[in-house]
C-alpha cells in the first residue's frame, strides 16, 4: 500500500469545535480551526447552530481530545453546563470542554462556568499562539478504557487504530449484518451529500437499524493537521442511530486513512450496523481505494462510484479505472445542464464493460430526489436490508475483557 | 458569460465612454461650449450659506474649473449629487441645515432585548428626541432561526442579543404606542430566513391595531437577504432555492400591497464583520444585489417596479477603503442597473444604510471604542449614506445598555448637528485626488472579483462551490493574524497597552423568569388556537406545494400559528438547508 514514508510523528490531537444552538457567529471558530490545523491539529468541525446533544454525540463518536465551543449569542453559562452534563451522563466526562466568546463571556461568567465543569475560557484579546499552546495541552495517549460505554468504546478502538496501536477487540453487540459500501469519486462530485441523502433513506427504511459512516478526508500535507468538515453538511447524521467518524488521511495516499481497513473491520465485527458507508477522499483516474482490483480481498462488499457532469470529456471518462470495477455508478448533479450529455456518455462507457452496471442519475443537493431513492433501493436490496419492525435497539458496545 | 461578467464589462465600457467624452470635450469646440454653458448654469444655481463664524460657503461644492475635459470628467464620471452615476450622492441635498429642520434624520439605531415590552421601552427611549420615527429591530437567536421559545435547548437564548418574538401578539406588544402609519415612521427589521413569517406578523398586528385599510401606509425595511446568510451570517433554514422562492414571493406581494416597504436589504455588513475585506464586502454585496434583480426579472417582475424597493446595507470600518466604498458601490450599481438591466433613474439609485463596524470595537480599554465609532461615522457620512447606525462602546460585551446607546446616538448628532462638516455644504470632500485614486483602485478590484465569480458560473454557482465563504474565512483569519502579530495596530490591544484588567461593564441580560414568561405566553397562544392552527398550517402546506404565493397565505397563517409551527410546516414541505463549512 502506498503510504508516504515520512518519519512517524505522534498522532495528531483531535479537537471538536462547534457554535451553540441559535448562534451563527462562526468567524472566531473558523479562524481558530484554520490556526489549529496549521499547527498540526485535526479539527472535527460540527458547524454553527448546534444543539447540546449533537455536540456530545459528535465528541463521543469522534473520540476527541477536547471540545471547543465558540458562543456569542448569550446563554453561554447554561449551554456550556449542558454540554458538560451531557458528556458526563454518557460516562464521557473525561472529555474537557473549553471555549470562548470574545467579550460576551465575562470573568464572572467564567468563574461560574468553571465551577460547572468548563475547563477553560479564552477571553477577548487572547493571542492565537496562546490558544494553540493551551490546546496542545489536551494531548493524551489513546488507551482502551473499561469504563467507557456505548459508541465511545468503538470510537476509542478507532482512535487506537488510527494512532497505529494494537487494536482492541470489540465485543459483538448487535445483530447487524454490516454490508459495507465503498464510495469513491472525484473531489466535489457530491459523495458526502449523497451519503447524507442515503442516510436519510436508511433511517426511514430501517426504523430500528443503525448505519455507520467513515468519512476520509485529506490531512494538510505540510502541517499534518486537518479540518474535517463533513459533519457540517451531514444533517441526517444528527441521530443516535448514525455513527459518523471522520478520518484524516495522515499521509496515506491510497484515498483512505491507513487505519481504514482496521476501522472497517471494527465496525463490521461490532455487529452494530446494518449498513456501513465508507467515503474515500476525492480520487482521480488510477486509484483503487477499496482494493477492488489486484485479486485480493476487497475492503468492502460493494463500491459506488460518484461523478459529476464536469469530468472533462469522453477521453477522461475512458481513463477512470474505477468505472470498470464499480458495482454502482451515480452521475450526480443531474440538475446541471451538462448532465444529459454526460448520462449518455457514461452509459456508453459502462456498456463497454459488459457488466450490466446500471447508471443512477442523482441530484443529491435536492431533498426527496427520486434518483437517490432508486439508488438507495438498489443498495438496500443488495445489502438485504429488510424493513425491520419498530423498536429502537439499544447500543451495548463494550470492550472485551 | 454570467450576468456578472456583463456588468463588469458594462462598467468598463462606461469608463471608456467617460474617457472618450473627456477627449471630445477637449477636441470638439461645440461640445466644449455646450458643457461650459451647462456648467455655468449649474454653478449659478448653487445657493450660498455661511458658517456660524461668518465664512460664506456654497451649499454644494463643485470642482473649481472651467476646463471642458474636467467638467465632462466630473459630470459623467462622478455625477452631481442625485445624478447618474451617483458617485457623489443618491440625492441632491443631504444632511444640510435646512433638511435638519424638516426632513428625516439619517440616524437609525438598532435595538432589541428581552421580551417585546422591554424592546418597546428601549424604542421609546431612543426615539424620544427624534423628529421622525425610525425604529430598527434586533431579534434574539431563537427567532432568527425560526424556532419557538419552547423549543428544546433554547431557553437560555431567549431575549439575548435581541427581542423574542413567537407570535403576532408579541409583535403587537413590540410596537405598542407607536403610530406606525405616520408618513415619517419607518421600521426596520433585521430578520432573514423567517422574514416572510415575521413580516406577515407585522402586517397582521398592524391590521389589528390600525385597521386593514391603513396597512398600505406601513413603511420600513426587512433584511431578508438570504444570499449573504448563506455566505456570512449563517441564518438559513430552508434550502437555497426554497429560501429564494419565499423571498421573491414576499417581494412580489409587497410591491403592490405595501408600496412604501423595502422588502429586502442587500447586506454587506455581515460579510465584512465575518472577516471580508472592504473590496470583498462590496463585490459580494453588489453581486448578490444583481442576482436578486435577475431572479425577480426572470420571474416576470418589472425592474422599474422592484428596483426602487431594493436597498443596501454596508459596514464601515477603519480601513482606508471605507472612505470611498459607498461611492464606488453606488456607481457600479447605477451602471449595472441602467446598462445591463435597462432600469430607469429611480431604479438605478443605490439607497444605503451604513453601520459602523462592530468588529473593530474591542474589549481592552473599551472606552476607545467611542473614538473608533466616531471616525467610522465620519467615513460613513463622507460616503453620503442615507441612514446610519452607530455602535455603542460596550459592543464587545453586551447588547448595548442605555448609557452607551445614548452616547452612540449623540455621536451622530455631534457630527451632523454640532460640527460644521456636513451642515453647510454638500460634497465638501468629493473629488479630492486621494479619493479619486482610491475610488479607481477599489472599483477595479471589485470588478476583478466579479470576473472571478463569473468564471465560476456566477454568484449562486460560486456560492455552491464555497467561493464566498472560503474567501471570507481566509480574510477573517488573516485579519486576526495581523492583529496578533502587531501588523495591524490596535490601540490598547497590541499597542500602547496599559494592562488594565477587563472592566466591569453593566450587562443587558434577560432573566430566567422573563424567559419562562415568554414560554408561558407562547403556550397560552398555542392553547388558544389549538383548534384552528392545524387547518391554517394545512392551507399553508397546500399553497407551498402548489407553487402559490406563500407570503399571501402567511398573512393569514400567523393569526393562529406561531413562528416555530410555521417553520416546521414549511420545512416539512421543502426540507432543511444543508450548511457548509
Ligand atoms: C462579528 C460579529 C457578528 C457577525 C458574525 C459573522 C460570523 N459569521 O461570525 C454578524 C454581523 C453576522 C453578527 C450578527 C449578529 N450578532 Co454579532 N457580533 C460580532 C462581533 C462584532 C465580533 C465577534 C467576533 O467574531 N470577533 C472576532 C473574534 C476572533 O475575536 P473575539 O470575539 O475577541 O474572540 C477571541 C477569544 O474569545 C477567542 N475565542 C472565541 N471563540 C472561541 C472558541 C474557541 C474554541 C477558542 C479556543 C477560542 C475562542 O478567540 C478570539 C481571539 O482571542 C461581536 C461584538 C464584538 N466586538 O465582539 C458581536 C456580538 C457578538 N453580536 C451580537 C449579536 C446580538 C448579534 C445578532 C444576534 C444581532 C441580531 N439580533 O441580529 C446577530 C446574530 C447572528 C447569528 N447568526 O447568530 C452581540 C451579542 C450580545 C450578547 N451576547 O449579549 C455582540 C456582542 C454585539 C452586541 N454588543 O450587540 N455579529
Ligand atoms: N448542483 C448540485 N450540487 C451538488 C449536488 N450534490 C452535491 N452538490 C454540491 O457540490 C459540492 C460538493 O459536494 P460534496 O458532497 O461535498 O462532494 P464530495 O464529493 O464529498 O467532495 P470531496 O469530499 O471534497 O471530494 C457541495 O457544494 C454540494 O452542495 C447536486 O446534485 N447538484
Ligand atoms: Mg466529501
Amino acid at each position: 500500500m502506498a503510504v508516504a514514508k515520512t518519519p512517524r510523528r505522534p498522532a495528531p490531537l483531535r479537537i471538536l469545535t462547534a457554535v451553540p444552538i441559535c448562534d451563527g457567529h462562526d468567524s472566531a471558530v473558523t479562524t481558530i480551526n484554520l490556526e489549529l490545523a496549521r499547527h498540526g491539529i485535526e479539527i472535527i468541525y460540527l458547524g454553527y447552530h448546534q444543539a447540546v446533544e449533537a455536540i456530545a454525540r459528535a465528541a463521543v463518536q469522534e473520540d476527541v481530545n477536547a471540545v471547543g465551543l465558540s458562543s456569542y449569542n448569550g446563554g453561554h453559562i447554561v449551554f456550556f453546563r449542558e454540554v458538560v452534563a451531557a458528556l458526563r451522563r454518557g460516562g464521557n466526562g473525561d472529555i474537557p470542554v473549553f471555549g470562548g466568546g470574545g467579550g460576551t463571556i465575562t470573568r464572572a461568567d467564567e468563574r461560574a462556568m468553571r465551577r460547572q465543569g468548563t475547563d477553560r475560557i479564552f477571553f477577548a484579546g487572547t493571542p492565537l499562539e496562546e490558544i494553540v499552546a493551551a490546546i496542545r495541552g489536551y494531548s493524551r495517549p489513546a488507551r482502551p478504557n473499561p469504563r467507557f460505554r456505548g459508541d465511545r468504546v468503538l470510537a476509542r478502538a478507532l482512535t487506537i487504530a488510527e494512532s497505529g496501536g494494537r487494536v482492541p477487540a470489540v465485543k459483538r453487540t448487535g445483530p447487524g449484518r454490516s454490508f459495507v459500501v465503498g464510495i469513491a469519486g472525484p473531489g466535489g462530485a457530491g459523495k458526502s451529500t449523497l451519503i447524507d441523502e442515503l442516510t436519510s433513506r436508511f433511517l426511514r427504511h430501517q426504523p430500528a437499524g443503525r448505519i455507520a459512516i467513515l468519512a476520509n478526508d485529506p490531512s494538510h500535507p505540510g502541517s499534518g493537521g486537518a479540518i474535517l468538515g463533513d459533519r457540517v453538511s451531514a444533517i441526517y447524521a444528527q441521530d443516535d442511530r448514525v455513527f459518523f467518524r471522520s478520518l484524516a488521511t495522515r499521509g496515506s495516499l491510497t484515498g483512505l486513512s491507513a487505519a481504514a481497513p482496521a476501522a472497517i473491520e471494527l465496525l463490521r465485527r461490532s455487529g452494530e450496523f446494518d449498513l456501513i458507508l465508507v467515503e474515500s477522499v476525492g480520487v482521480g483516474q488510477e486509484s483503487d481505494p477499496f482494493r477492488s482490483f489486484g485479486g485480493g480481498q476487497p475492503l468492502v462488499d460493494a463500491t459506488l462510484f460518484v461523478l459529476a457532469p464536469h469530468y472533462g470529456g469522453l477521453i477522461q471518462l475512458q481513463k477512470i479505472a474505477l468505472l470498470n470495477g464499480a458495482d454502482y455508478v451515480a452521475l450526480n448533479k443531474c440538475d446541471h445542464p451538462l448532465a444529459k450529455v454526460a448520462k449518455a456518455e457514461i452509459q456508453a462507457r459502462l456498456d463497454q464493460n459488459g457488466r450490466d452496471q446500471r447508471l443512477h442519475a442523482t441530484t443529491a443537493a435536492k431533498h426527496f430526489d427520486p434518483g437517490v431513492d432508486a439508488l438507495f433501493s438498489a443498495l438496500a436490496q443488495r445489502a438485504d436490508l429488510a424493513p425491520a419492525a419498530g423498536g429502537e435497539r439499544p447500543c451495548r458496545l463494550e470492550v472485551t475483557p | 458569460m454570467s450576468q456578472l461578467g456583463k456588468i463588469a464589462d458594462a462598467v468598463g465600457t462606461y469608463n471608456r465612454f467617460v474617457a472618450a467624452e473627456v477627449d471630445r470635450a477637449r477636441a470638439d469646440a461645440a461640445y466644449a461650449a455646450e458643457l461650459r454653458a451647462r456648467w455655468a448654469g449649474i454653478r449659478s444655481a448653487v445657493g450660498t450659506t455661511q458658517s456660524p463664524s461668518g465664512t460664506p460657503l456654497p451649499r454644494l461644492a463643485l470642482p473649481d474649473t472651467d476646463e471642458p475635459g474636467a467638467i465632462a470628467e466630473y459630470l459623467l464620471g462622478q455625477g452631481l449629487p442625485g445624478e447618474f452615476p451617483y458617485a457623489t450622492a443618491a440625492y441632491r441635498e443631504m444632511y444640510l441645515d435646512t433638511a435638519a429642520r424638516t426632513g428625516e434624520e439619517p440616524m437609525r439605531l438598532f435595538a432589541g432585548l428581552g421580551l417585546a415590552e422591554d424592546t418597546n421601552a428601549r424604542f421609546k427611549y431612543l426615539s424620544r428626541h427624534q423628529r421622525s420615527l425610525r425604529l430598527s429591530t434586533a431579534f434574539d437567536g431563537p427567532t432568527l432561526y425560526g424556532l419557538d421559545s419552547d423549543h428544546a435547548g433554547v431557553l437560555g437564548k431567549i431575549g439575548e442579543g435581541g427581542v423574542a418574538i413567537d407570535t403576532v401578539e408579541d409583535m403587537g406588544r413590540l410596537f405598542a404606542g407607536f403610530d406606525l402609519t405616520r408618513p415619517d415612521a419607518s421600521v426596520s427589521m433585521t430578520m432573514n430566513a423567517p422574514a416572510p413569517v415575521i413580516l406577515a406578523m407585522f402586517i397582521a398586528a398592524a391590521k389589528r391595531r390600525f385597521g386593514p385599510d391603513r396597512v398600505a401606509s406601513l413603511r420600513g425595511t426587512i433584511q431578508a437577504d438570504m444570499l449573504k446568510e448563506v455566505q456570512a451570517q449563517n441564518e438559513v433554514i430552508f434550502p437555497v432555492d426554497a429560501s429564494l422562492r419565499f423571498l421573491c414571493d414576499m417581494v412580489e406581494w409587497c410591491v403592490p400591497n405595501l408600496p412604501r416597504w423595502y422588502p429586502i436589504s442587500i447586506s454587506g455588513y455581515h460579510i465584512a464583520e465575518a472577516g471580508a475585506t472592504p473590496v470583498q464586502q462590496a463585490a459580494f454585496t453588489l453581486s448578490n444585489g444583481f442576482t436578486y434583480a435577475g431572479l425577480l426579472r426572470d420571474r416576470g417582475a418589472s425592474v422599474n417596479q422592484f428596483g426602487p424597493r431594493l436597498s443596501f446595507f454596508l459596514d464601515c470600518g477603519l480601513d482606508v477603503e471605507y472612505l470611498v466604498l459607498g461611492r464606488v458601490c453606488r456607481r457600479i450599481w447605477a451602471i449595472g442597473m441602467r446598462d445591463v438591466f435597462g432600469a430607469d433613474a429611480k431604479a438605478q439609485v443605490l439607497k444605503l444604510h451604513t453601520q459602523t463596524s462592530g468588529r473593530s470595537l474591542i474589549a481592552a480599554e473599551f472606552q476607545n471604542n467611542l473614538t473608533r465609532t466616531a471616525v467610522e461615522l465620519m467615513l460613513a457620512y463622507v460616503n453620503y449614506t442615507n441612514s446610519c447606525h452607530s455602535n455603542s462602546a460596550d459592543e464587545p460585551f453586551t447588547t448595548p445598555t442605555e448609557r452607551y446607546a445614548l452616547l452612540a446616538s449623540h455621536g451622530q448628532s455631534i457630527l451632523l448637528e454640532e460640527s460644521g462638516l456636513f451642515r453647510h455644504t454638500m460634497n465638501l470632500f468629493g473629488g479630492a485626488p486621494g479619493l479619486l485614486a482610491l475610488e479607481r483602485q477599489v472599483e477595479s478590484a471589485i470588478l476583478g472579483v466579479f470576473r472571478e465569480m463569473d468564471t465560476l458560473g456566477g454568484v449562486i454557482a460560486a456560492m455552491e462551490q464555497r467561493y464566498q465563504r472560503s474567501k471570507i474565512q481566509e480574510s477573517g483569519h488573516r485579519l486576526e493574524t495581523q492583529i496578533y502579530s502587531g501588523e495591524r495596530p490596535i490601540i490598547g490591544l497590541n499597542k500602547y497597552v496599559s494592562h488594565e484588567p477587563l472592566p466591569h461593564v453593566p450587562l443587558a441580560r434577560t432573566s430566567p423568569s422573563k424567559q419562562r414568561l415568554q414560554v408561558e405566553r407562547l403556550r397560552a397562544f398555542k392553547r388558544k388556537h389549538a383548534k384552528r392552527a392545524p387547518d391554517a398550517l394545512q392551507r399553508l402546506e397546500n399553497v407551498t406545494r402548489a407553487g402559490g404565493n406563500v407570503f399571501g397565505e402567511l398573512v393569514t397563517t400567523v393569526e393562529t400559528c406561531s413562528l416555530g409551527q410555521i417553520t416546521a410546516c414549511l420545512t416539512g414541505v421543502v426540507g432543511q438547508f444543508r450548511p457548509m463549512v
